[in-house]
């Protein structure tokens, strides 16, 4: 208190010495400690002080201030703007007039970088000038500031600017914060409550944010029961809730109803005060071993009149009984804070709604990843039944081919479009070559099949690692595929994710058309059913079991693009998938993909909703779900949709 | 008896022959997951020895690094250490990086009696007689970093998020009792875990966001670390969260990761260190000019690099002073060691095995530096933390107290080695 008792007297005795010198730079010159050092907690006088000056001058200087464009000499704390042409020899200018008064060295001047907290406090400070400048950026840029923190007194400025707005979206977004500060600040009630009603349709998290504060409450106590429509709620004290029984014998005692409690630690140290000759109140101490008999003690002292009588529980409790607690609220005009809660309940009613859309739209992006990342092995493994533990290898060396293409094509669209066929193509190649090499001599031997490409998955790691680096590397989408699809404030999700589910759904759809109605699939599908009765039906099997192979393999390609976009590009990219992507398939049932589709929305889901009750910790959730699917699968051995009769093979 | 006249005597043999150099071991993986971070530190190593050796090394002796790779694997590195300490029988470790590898890594060096320079910020709670942490305590970057949001501004609800493993535990453990203590309700701190290499952050970002209906300001406190961090700032962008709206602060990003990013939409969020590439001075643009001299144009500079600097041109100040590499003599030297950091002031060696280094939190540009906005003076970095109530107690004080773990109640040692 001191301190700030201090402060304030400093303020007033240099803002007269500033007054009396005169110029601005004198005035800054005064400041430029605080100025340089720059804290939120030194800078509300500085700022005070500037305003006071006024004219365009003290504008400019707040301005460049925020806008880190203000210097200082070294030498002599001089504050300064400067202009340099080559990096190294800086002119400076003169604050006030802007006219050059030397050069230096970058060595001799150092730049001032306000921290956000302060360039806030002084985009609020510029904000009556700024509303109603003639560039629509600042206009737009001094009411993003103002939204982040406004005061009452900026009520009035905004309203003036509202009148004067001419671009139409910046009005809209001007008048709303209009209405938004009117629900707090405005000094008339009806206006108020116009204001806050014409939000019970909106969601947004600045409107919560604006109404919420104004129910908050404060506990009260009094001997009578408050009247009705005097409290916004009677409380009772519970030990285990938030306002407990010792909290409100504590307000008891604050208001001189009762004595205060006394603690054990107080009693033991009042018998010890109270020793003579070995005993204490005439009772020996050595019998004073237990609670109760340091209880009797106490009370026979008390008794005497040495010490303050105790107050028994049963005391405290009939205190309690025979005093109300109710909370009030802080806003004092009934009609605002029914106005409030009604709307707020309006909007919490929508936000509920709103949520569990959101979580419906979680759970089906993450579905669409599922099943983007498992929809190849739904080939290799699904339909081939090759259980290739390098399925997610191919996905990072997808994205690394993503990431390879936009080194060369720095448009990302275009890089985009050539880096999705480029990716098919290049894992397409590997998985044929891993066929031709390692799988085919290995085909029913599913153990000697899961050691190889294991090892093989391994392999490649290694070799992205000595290739790329361990440090992940950027696959950046295209702009229009930044930011988000912001249904309202509180349903959203980035377009990146949306473009995931469509292509999720395209593969969907080009892979059921490729395997049930074209002349590969058919083959594929014979092959993998009876592959010597498909070679004496004139199909080479060989030649099948390599196109699949490849065409499976090429699918996680595409994939590695797409979940390149969203996550990161690393060697361990594919790891991270091929554990999700074997519990998707086997789970979704093996050998179709509507299998895996199933089994891709059911983990999304499941992961997304337990989630849900348990938002602290993502790792328990997934641990959840793993123990889930084990049950799941000890009740539904083949999945959600199981292959029947000749198809399922065996 | 027989045991230690051979000893003795093969000591007499080593130190002999040994005459002409001192070898200095160096304990980072060349392989591995943590390959690309650590390798950075070792190319750091070898340039500061050839630096070293220019200036005509310690006392006439020439320096004669040994790098051994132990590969990121966390049980490899005690192995690892062995050799270097007996086999190689070198005077001086400079290595590790995660807290799992060094660890495993602390019986050795305390059976061995060997010395190791740690370089990378850790989450406190241990004090080793043999080892120095030139990185940063908790209360040298978490505890500043949470004043900052506090104070200047003015964050009233945090959402602290980690990835799930000992250091952003031990920290996210540290800073709620903290915020406690500073009055902020258990109901604003919103703490969530994460797997390594987590992907899947919308609905985690859509909370935190969710967290400010109360009219409140939320600020974002991270130790995510590695890969996730990709896949949680692209999240952040993708919503739009402005820095001026919800700030995130990370104690594990830096100059080296952002390098896999494009920063353009993380402008303003913050990251706090005790060294940035950005910091003025000359010190700093003789040392990235060195750099980028031995290892190209565009590689960067960050924290660890510089606490490696600091720590080894103090051991070679301690071993100018004590005229000898006996890591007894030498560790007596180091207490008060003084050098110049980077970013301006002197690093001061404590009493208890750490620095006294100053706090800077920068914002994230454009181009993927830091902007230093906040630059404390040196804070004495605390091997056990004041806000954890069974820590309080505890302090380290090797050089009168010859202890790690004091009880400051009891007036006791705990103990004294730090197989805790």
């Amino acid at each position: 208190m001191f301190r700030i008792i201090l402060l304030a007297l400093c303020c007033l005795v240099h803002t007269n010495i500033a007054s009396a010198q005169g110029t601005f730079q004198d005035l800054v010159q005064y400041h430029a400690p605080n100025i340089i050092k720059g804290s939120v907690k030194t800078a509300p006088p500085v700022i005070t002080d500037i305003q006071n000056f006024g004219g365009p001058v003290a504008t400019d200087f707040l301005l460049a201030w925020q806008s880190k464009e203000l210097w200082f000499r070294k030498s002599d704390d001089r504050l300064i703007t400067v202009t340099t042409t080559d990096k190294k020899t800086y002119t400076l200018l003169d604050l006030q007039t802007g006219d050059s008064i030397g050069s230096a060295t970058k060595s001799e001047i150092k730049q001032i970088k306000p921290n956000s907290g302060l360039r806030g406090m002084l985009g609020t400070s510029l904000v009556a000038s700024q509303l109603i400048s003639d560039d629509i950026n600042t206009r737009a840029a001094s009411l993003r500031s103002l939204a982040r923190d406004p005061k009452p007194t900026h009520l009035a400025p905004l309203r003036v600017a509202v009148a004067k707005e001419t671009d139409p979206d910046l009005l809209v977004k001007m008048t709303r914060l209009e209405r938004l500060l009117t629900t707090q600040y405005d000094t008339n009630s009806y206006e108020r409550v116009k204001a806050i009603n014409s939000f019970s349709n909106d969601l947004g998290l600045d409107v919560r944010g604006r109404l919420n504060p104004i129910l908050d409450t404060k506990i009260q106590l009094s001997k009578t029961a408050p009247d009705h429509g005097k409290f916004a709620q009677i409380i009772t004290p519970n030990a285990d809730g938030e306002f407990t029984p010792t909290d409100a014998y504590a307000m008891i005692v604050a208001r001189g109803w009762a004595e205060p409690d006394i603690t054990t630690d107080e009693k033991r140290q009042a018998i010890i005060n109270n020793i003579e000759n070995g005993s204490v109140a005439g009772i020996d101490i050595k019998t004073l071993d237990t609670a109760q008999s340091r209880d009797a003690a106490y009370a026979a002292l008390a008794k005497l009149g040495t010490v303050p009588t105790d107050v028994s529980d049963a005391d405290i409790q009939a205190a309690i009984n025979t005093t109300h607690f109710y909370t009030t609220y802080l806003e004092t005009d009934p009609a605002v804070v029914a106005a409030t809660s009604e709307t707020l309940d309006s909007i919490n009613t929508r936000v509920g709604i709103s949520n569990t859309i959101d979580l419906f739209l979680d759970g089906l992006s993450l579905a669409s990843i599922f099943f983007l990342a498992a929809i190849g092995l739904a080939i290799t493994f699904g339909v081939m039944g090759v259980i290739n533990m390098a399925h997610g290898e191919f996905i990072m060396m997808g994205a690394y081919t993503g990431y390879l293409v936009q080194q060369i094509i720095t448009n990302y669209t275009l890089s985009i479009i050539i880096a999705i066929p480029a990716a098919f193509m290049v894992t397409f190649v590997a998985g044929v070559l891993m066929e031709r090499l390692i799988i085919r001599h290995l085909y029913h031997r599913p153990l000697e099949t899961l050691l190889a490409t294991f090892g093989v998955s391994i392999a490649l790691q290694q070799l992205a690692k000595n290739i790329f680096g361990t440090q992940a590397r950027p696959l950046t989408s295209p702009d229009w595929l930044g930011g988000a699809w912001q249904i309202n404030d509180v349903i959203s999700i980035s377009w990146i994710r949306v473009a995931i589910f469509v292509l999720s759904i395209l593969f969907f759809l080009m892979l059921w058309f490729t395997l049930n109605k074209t002349r590969l699939g058919l083959e594929t599908r014979a092959v993998t059913q009876n592959p010597r009765m498909a070679a004496s039906m004139g199909i080479n099997p060989a030649k099948i079991n390599m196109l699949t192979f490849g065409l499976g393999s090429g699918i996680a390609g595409i994939a590695g693009v797409a979940i390149g976009l969203f996550a990161k590009v690393t060697s361990e990219l594919g790891s991270d998938y091929i554990v999700q992507s074997f519990m998707t398939v086997v789970v979704g049932g093996v050998g179709n993909i509507w299998g895996t589709l199933a089994g891709a929305a059911m983990i999304g889901f499941l992961q997304k909703g337990i989630e849900w009750f348990n938002p602290s910790n993502t790792l328990a959730a997934q641990t959840f779900m793993i123990v889930f699917i084990i049950i799941f699968i000890q009740f539904r051995p083949r999945g959600i949709i199981a292959l029947r009769g000749r198809a399922a093979g065996d | 008896m027989k045991k230690i006249l051979l000893a003795t005597a093969l000591t007499a043999l080593t130190t002999t022959t040994a005459i002409a150099d001192i070898k200095v071991g160096i304990l980072h993986s060349l392989s591995g997951t943590m390959a690309i971070s650590e390798t950075t530190l070792k190319d750091t190593m070898l340039m500061l020895i050839e630096q070293q050796n220019a200036k005509g090394g310690i006392n006439g002796e020439k320096l004669v690094p040994v790098v051994v790779d132990p590969a990121s694997d966390w049980p490899l590195f005690a192995e690892k250490a062995r050799e270097l300490l007996s086999v190689e029988k070198v005077d001086v470790i400079f290595g590790n990086w995660t807290s799992v590898s060094r660890k495993s890594v602390l019986p050795v060096i305390e059976e061995l009696n060997g010395l190791l320079f740690y370089p990378v910020q850790y989450e406190g709670e241990e004090s080793s007689k043999n080892v120095f942490y030139t990185g940063a305590a908790p209360n040298q970057q978490a505890i500043p970093a949470t004043d900052y949001y506090l104070e200047e501004l003015g964050v009233e609800k945090f959402a602290l998020l980690g990835t799930d493993y000992v250091y952003p535990r031990t920290t996210n453990k540290i800073l709620e009792q903290y915020l406690k203590d500073k009055g902020i309700d258990g109901n604003d701190i919103f703490v969530n875990y994460t797997p390594f290499g987590h992907s899947d952050w919308s609905k985690i970002v859509a909370d935190v966001v969710a967290l400010g209906a109360d009219g409140k300001k939320v600020g974002v406190i991270s130790t995510i670390n590695g890969d996730a961090n990709i896949g949680f700032y692209k999240e952040l962008a993708a919503l739009g969260v402005s820095a001026d709206d919800i700030p995130v602060v990370a104690f594990s990003v830096g100059e080296e990761e952002l390098a896999g990013l494009d920063t353009s939409n993380l402008v303003g969020h913050l990251a706090a260190w005790n060294y940035f590439q950005s910091a003025e001075g000359e010190a700093n643009a003789e040392f990235i000019k060195t750099w980028k001299a031995t290892m190209g144009e565009n590689r960067v500079t960050n924290d660890p690099m510089e606490a490696h600097y600091i720590g080894f041109n103090m051991w070679v100040n301690a071993v100018t002073a004590a005229g000898t590499t006996d890591v007894d003599a030498v560790r007596t030297a180091m207490y008060g060691q003084k050098f110049p950091n980077l970013t301006g002031g002197m690093a001061e060696m404590l009493p208890n095995h750490h620095l006294a280094k100053p706090v800077l939190i920068g914002e994230i540009q454009e181009d993927g530096q830091f902007d230093i906005i906040s630059q404390t003076t040196e804070v004495p970095g605390d091997a056990w933390t004041d806000f954890l109530p069974e820590s309080a107690v505890l302090k380290s004080d090797w050089k009168d107290l010859g202890c790690g773990m004091y009880n400051i109640e009891t007036k006791s040692c705990v103990q004294v080695k730090s197989n805790y």
